[in-house]
Formats: structure tokens, sequence, C-alpha cells
């Protein structure tokens, strides 16, 4: 082959890629609407940070390939608080008021959601938080949508799963932080459902044992156990000292890097959660398949969680023009969504409007997530 | 309460108390060495557990291989942060304070490294004498605690042999009692206190290796050890590695009792109250008056 037929060539098959590009990407242009993003990459919630920063990456250029915001591409500005509700609150008023971004995405934990609501809320800027509604100010705050569940919803799941299996004696081991959260919802409605807690035990965070408390729960002979807690521990030790019942763990501890941590005792443990990579539900099914050919990994809950809430400000941008005030995004956005995570409607009371038929029930078997036939029906 | 829970508590109690007394030994053996308090005592576990998990998982060298590679490790990182950092701020009479902050410092370096280099997750290492269990009065033991057990009571008594029989052992407690005087009968201080840091990261890395089987390393786990194994060293007495040994099993005891016989939400109400009390009474820790002594 010549030189300049070899020229001919690469030139030729450069345009064809560049034909084929256009084919599946719309082109954006202009300037890019910018939505700033604050989670919790380093710090104690670094386990739910780093995962929603991967699903708004994802999300930024799925909604950028598909046309942007009325042609215009959306710019997502992620910053970093530390798992630090001050830092969440400066970064905040940087966004807002230096950066001047159209609404704003997070923070992954509640203490910094609270602290940067003040702000959004006082100033008509549009949120959605990547974290369950919490103390009673979050439901004044009108504009600030949630794409998690609230903690009673996450109790509600544990007790529809108990009552499935017949299981009307109880043993809780939680930990002193977002277990007590979850605990105080769950004890109200345990009599609702007729379910007795038999033995409620507690241990600090970052415990490294907690086989004497497990010890008591297993004393008090319940029908299953519910664990709540951010760690392997004390799944750990309840197969260590042979407990033999169900084992039911809220959503907390639905992580690969929890999972893997639990070791052979990653089994016969069922989460209620919403999303399984392993075998997705069929609507979640392209966002799971692009996760994992970007980042060679098996989304989970948080990654979906960023990823609804980054599609559900561009339908709301799309919707109320790409330079509406904040006000007329809030308006745009409090309609029915059908999320990856969930199904939403941020008109509901709790700015979250998660259905309990949204809860899917993973099983770990051998370490693997499986999804298990039960659903809440409503 | 039944005997059965009582037996699971002592069982809990007597495997984490041996925990606390390893990373706690290691403290001690340092602070008697070189009067630095090791804050990075934890570290060392960390060290050597995750040097273990690489060598096992990622190089394929067989178990007792890879432990005494992990081992080795945090014999070398101790060597490393005497010959680095402590000699060059002895030489400048640095104090306590500043010593301190070294190695809390190094402390908070060594576990971002983790963090940046291995990631976040956890790892277990298998377990001594394999899955199996022990059951008495349906209280359940692994076989891996009871070798733990075995393995904590005998690194004791070698560290005390070691203090007591060797002319190492003597020369480091001459070194650490009187420097002046111990260089002027021509022992090598400077060379004592880089033992001193071997044996304590070597202590520190055994502790960490020993415990993964049950709860696992990960890049956070070093803090926790650390803050249990001064609890445990000054209770016993800090300058005294024996006391450590003591300490941690009553501080492991009365945490695992606290939870049975009040309840588990003040565990730590309890478990610190008592040690107040102990504190007050035996304000040199519990074999204080032995460890001046030479313990």
């Amino acid at each position: 082959m010549s030189k300049s037929s070899l020229i001919a060539g690469l030139i030729g098959a450069t345009s064809l890629v560049g034909l084929s590009a256009l084919g599946v990407q719309a082109q954006t242009s202009g300037e890019p609407v910018k939505i700033g993003a604050i989670v919790s990459v380093t710090g104690a919630g670094a386990g739910l940070g780093g995962p929603e920063r991967n699903g708004l990456l994802l999300a930024e250029k799925d909604i950028n390939a598909k046309g942007g915001i009325k042609g215009r591409p959306i710019k997502f500005i992620i910053e970093d608080d530390a798992s630090n509700p001050d830092t969440a609150l400066s970064k905040a008023n940087d966004l807002i008021f230096g950066q001047k971004v159209q609404a704003l995405l997070g923070p992954s934990l509640t203490a910094s959601t609270v602290a940067v609501g003040g702000v959004t809320h006082a100033n008509k800027i549009p949120q959605i938080a990547f974290t369950g509604i919490g103390p009673a100010v979050e439901r004044e705050r009108k504009c600030v949508a949630h794409v998690l569940p609230p903690q009673r919803l996450n109790a509600t799941a544990l007790l529809e799963y108990a009552k499935s299996i017949k299981a009307n004696k109880i043993g809780v081991l939680h930990d002193a932080g977002y277990g007590n959260v979850v605990m105080a919802e769950l004890r109200p409605l345990a009599d609702k459902y007729g379910v007795k807690l038999v033995a409620v035990e507690k241990f600090e965070i970052g415990a490294t044992d907690t086989t004497t408390q497990a010890a008591k729960v297993k004393a008090a002979q319940p029908d299953a156990v519910f664990i709540i807690a951010t760690s392997a521990t004390p799944f750990r030790n309840v197969k260590q000292i042979q407990i033999t019942q169900p084992v039911v763990a809220a959503i907390g501890s639905s992580s690969y890097e929890y999972v893997n941590a639990m070791g052979p005792a990653a089994d016969n443990i069922v989460i209620p959660e919403f999303v399984v990579g392993e075998d997705p539900l069929p609507h979640q099914k392209a966002f799971v398949e692009l996760f994992k050919q970007t980042y060679n990994s098996t989304p989970k809950n948080y990654e979906a969680a960023a990823w609804d809430a980054a599609h559900i400000i561009a339908a709301a941008l799309n919707k109320a023009g790409a330079d509406a005030t904040g006000e007329k995004l809030c308006e745009a956005m409090k309609a029915p969504y059908t999320g990856v995570l969930a199904n939403y409607d941020f008109s509901a009371d709790d700015m979250t409007g998660i259905p309990l038929s949204s809860f899917i029930f993973s099983k770990l078997v051998g370490g693997k997530y499986t999804r298990t036939p039960f659903r809440i029906t409503q | 309460m039944t005997l059965s829970l009582v037996l699971q508590a002592l069982f809990a109690g007597v495997t984490n108390g041996i925990v606390y007394a390893l990373v706690g030994m290691g403290l001690s053996a340092i602070f008697k060495g070189s009067r630095v308090i090791n804050a990075m005592q934890g570290e060392f576990a960390v060290i050597g557990a995750m040097t273990t998990v690489l060598l096992l998982t990622k190089a394929g060298w067989p178990y007792p291989a890879a432990i005494a590679g992990g081992a080795l490790s945090g014999a070398l990182v101790g060597a490393f942060i005497e010959v680095a950092f402590v000699r060059f701020m002895a030489r400048k009479n640095a104090s306590e304070d500043s010593f301190l902050l070294l190695t809390i410092g190094l402390a908070l370096t060594l576990s971002a490294s983790v963090l940046f280099f291995i990631g976040r997750d956890g790892h277990l290492l298998p377990p001594l004498g394999g899955e199996g269990v022990l059951i008495i009065l349906d209280a359940v033991i692994q076989f891996h605690a009871l070798w733990l057990i075995a393995i904590g009571i005998g690194a004791t008594l070698a560290l005390r042999a070691f203090y007591h029989r060797t002319t190492i052992g003597l020369s480091m407690m001459a070194a650490s009692i009187d420097a002046d005087g111990a260089a002027t009968t021509g022992i090598n201080v400077g060379r004592m206190r880089t033992f001193t840091f071997v044996r304590g990261g070597l202590l520190g890395a055994l502790g960490g290796i020993l415990v993964t089987p049950l709860i696992g390393v990960d890049y956070q786990l070093g803090l926790n050890l650390t803050l249990k194994g001064f609890a445990a060293a000054v209770l016993g007495g800090l300058t005294n590695p024996l006391g450590a040994a003591v300490g941690g099993l009553t501080l492991g005891l009365v945490e695992s009792l606290a939870i049975i016989g009040i309840s588990s939400s003040y565990k730590d109400v309890v478990a610190f109250s008592v040690l107040i009390v102990i504190m007050i009474l035996m304000p040199q820790g519990i074999l204080g008056r032995a460890g001046r002594r030479g313990g």
C-alpha cells in the first residue's frame, strides 16, 4: 500500500468514526447549565459519597449524550464535604453564590443535608439530597427533595419481611448511630405489626466485637434477628455464635464493602433495598449495564440514587427551561418520577414519595446478592 | 441471666482482652524503652495484618510464610520509625509531647496510606485451626480464639523471660531506666531504642495478624486498637508490659460482663467507670509497683 492511499484510508476511517459518533450522540452546544453537587468522598461517609460521585458522573455523560438541557450541555460541579456539615455549608455557599449553580444535589449525610437545606431553602434553590428525610425542620423545606427512603420506611420494610416469614419475636442488634435512628422508628411500629422485640442490643460505632450482645439476642430465642448497622462486625458475630434464625439487615449494610468484610458470614441474610446489580429489575437493566461498562463494577443503591437525582433535575430543567428560576424548577420537580432506585413523588409530604412497593428484598447467598421474589403490595 | 450467657461473655471478654493486651504490651514496651507514648501502636497491627493479607492473596505465599512476613513488616516499620524520626528528635532532646505528636501524625499518615494504596475494603484471614468451634454449655468459642489466647499468653511469658533472662533484654531495661548510666557501662543506648521499636512493631503486627480472622482488618482499625490498648496499658501500669496483659484482660472482661449484667447501652459507661475507680485506687496501675522493680 502506498503512502498516499494509507493516508486516504486513514482519513476515511476517521470520518466514519466521526459519523457514527454523531449518529449516537446528540450534539450539545452553548453555555453549560451548571448544577452543584456535594458528596462525602472522604471521611466517615466516603462509603456513600464515592458511589454517589460515580453515579453523578455517569448521569452527566448520559444526559449530555441525549441532548443535554434543550441542546445545552449540563455540567455537575462536584465538591467533597469530607463528611463534615460545616464544610458542606461553605461549599454550598460557594456553589450557590460564587458559581451561581441552578440547583444543588446532595449531600450524602443527614447532618450535612440539614445544614445545606438552610441555605437552599432560604434562597429558593432546588435541592435533591442523597439522604432520607431527617428531623422535623426538613418537612417545612418544600424544595429539598430526598431520593432515599425515610428511616420510618426502612423500619416498615424490615417489619413487613418479618410478617411474611411469620416471625413475631424479634431480636435486634443495632449500632449507636444509624441503628439508633432506625430503632426510634421501629419501636412504635413494632406494636402496630404485633411484633414483640424480645431483645434490643446496642453497640458503639466501629465496635470490633459484638459477640456478647449477639449472645444476649440468642438467649432471648427470637424468631428472627434484625441487624441495623453500618459495619460487618455484628454479621460475623451472629454466625460465630451460631445464631440459626433468619437474619434481616437494614439497607445501611447493603454495600459490597461490608459484604466483602463479612467473609463466610455473608450468607442467608435478607436485606430490604432497591438495586441488585446481579439481577436487576427490567427498568434498572439499562442503568446497570451502562454502569458496568463504564466502571467495570456492579452498582448498588447509592449509585442509582445519584443517577436518579441527576436525571430528575435534568427533567425539571427540560420542562421549565434551562434558565428557569428556582421556584419554577421546584414546581417542575413536584411530579411523580419513575427512577432506577424507586418511584418518587416529590409532592408527597415526606418530600420523597417512595412507596413500600419500590423495595426489593435481596438475599446474600455465599457472599453474593440474589433477588428474592418477595415484594410488598400496597 | 443463664450460665451459658455468662460463659459466652467470659469467652468474649478473654478473647478481646488478649487483643487489647497484645496492643497494650507493645505500647508499654515502647514506652518502657524510649519514653515515647506510641499512638500508632494500632497501625502496627494494621500493617502486619494487611501485609499478611497481601502476601497470602496477591503474592500467593503459604499461610505460615505470609504470617512471618506480616510480623516482620511490623518489626521493619518499627525500626524505620526509630531510625528515621525518633533518633533525630531524641538527639535534640525532644519532649514526650513532641514524640506523642509525631506518633499521632504517623498514625494518621499510615491509615491514609492504607486507604489510598489498598482501599476501603475490609479483609479477613483464614482462622488458625479452621472454622471449627468449641461448644461448652451452648456457649461458643472459635478454635481460632483459643489459638489467639494461647499465643497471647505465650507472647506475654516470652516477653517477661526476654526482659529477665537475656543480656539484650537486660540491656534494654538498663538503657530505659538510666540512659547515661547504661552508656557508661558500654550499652549502645541508641541501638537498644531501635530494638525497642522493633519489638513494639513485632508485637503490634502479631496482634493484628491474630485478630484479623475474628474481626477483619481495614484502614480504620488502627485507632480503635490503639485506644483500647492504651487503656489496657495504663490500667496495668504503663511502664510494665506484663501490666498491659492484666489491664487488657480486666478491660475485656469488665466490658463483656457489663453487657450481660446491666445493659449493652451502658457498656462503655460501666466499663470506663470501673477503670476510673481502679485508677483512683491504684494510680500506678494494677501492677504499678511491680513495674518499678523491672516487671
